[in-house]
């Protein structure tokens, strides 16, 4: 993964569609409906994030100076 | 400690100007795939979305237990509307600061500049439009639990655009004094301020989604 402003950029865009969404989900159906939403979105998020992880630390095992690295 | 040096070839043109002894403790090993100052924005971030989590937690707990009832509590009413246009300037900001950055990395330096300055009143702007809002609320932080939590959230989102204007301002002076160029290694310092003004923009959504629309 780059670590540049690029790809923050590109999350703050996905933020500001899930969130744009638990908005006008909660302006149409009400604060509980976008609150469980939101919560379903939180969860995904964080679902992903521990994949991410998981993904990470399994490509820096592989790379030079890693516990499995094999020239 | 023992000091590291690179023995030279007798005859080395230069003298003694040309051996080269390092002293003190060795390099600090740099990461290949991610540069000091990027790690170190990113982990200050990290520990900035932690702050703002206790502020969030004290919200909820406020909310869900304390007063599980009518919130906000009468007579509060929040500017809603006002909150929704202060959240396109501060999304826009961070389309115009993206914007500077793509330019300098395809070698625009006037882009660059025009994105920063963009992106400055744009922030500046955010920054007045929640300084009247306060100023028109009609309770203050000492009114109730919800004054006091409204304020500190709210109030410390801004504290963190004040410091992003900050940042901008500098790397604004400098990109007009071209200290930035083409290579990644040579706009650090628009680079670092982008990605903290995108998490600026990213934790006001959240404030905002939290506190105005929930």
């Amino acid at each position: 993964m780059k670590y540049n402003e690029a790809a923050v950029f590109k999350w703050v865009m996905i933020f500001a569609v899930t969130v744009g969404s638990a908005i006008a989900l909660t302006l149409l159906a009400g604060g509980l409906v976008g609150a469980l939403y939101a919560l379903v979105l939180a969860i995904i998020g964080c679902v992903y994030a521990y994949r991410w992880t998981r993904e990470w630390w399994h490509n820096a095992r592989d790379r030079p100076g890693g516990p499995d690295y094999r020239p | 400690m023992e000091s590291a040096s690179v023995p030279l070839p007798h005859g080395a043109a230069g003298g003694h100007a040309a051996q080269s002894h390092h002293h003190g403790p060795p390099e600090a090993n740099q990461s290949s795939r991610i540069d000091r100052q990027t790690l170190g924005i990113l982990l200050f971030i990290v520990s900035e979305v932690m702050l703002f989590g206790s502020f969030f937690a004290s919200y909820f707990f406020l909310r869900v237990v304390v007063h599980p009832s009518a919130w906000p509590p009468h007579p509060f009413e929040l500017p809603v509307a006002v909150a929704g246009m202060n959240t396109a300037i501060l999304v826009s900001s961070s389309f115009t600061i993206h914007y500077a950055l793509e330019a300098i990395r395809k070698g625009n330096k006037s882009g660059m500049k025009l994105g920063l300055v963009l992106t400055w009143i744009l922030g500046l702007t955010f920054l007045f439009v929640q300084i009247n809002e306060y100023v028109h609320l009609g309770f203050s932080a000492r009114t109730e639990s919800f004054g006091t939590i409204f304020y500190s959230l709210t109030g410390l989102h801004g504290a963190h655009v004040f410091i992003g204007l900050c940042l901008l301002t500098a790397a604004t002076i400098r990109a007009f004094r071209g200290h930035f160029d083409k290579d990644p290694e040579k706009h650090l310092g628009v680079e670092v301020p982008g990605i903290y003004w995108h998490f600026v923009d990213i934790m006001w959504i959240v404030v905002f989604f939290t506190v105005y629309i929930l």
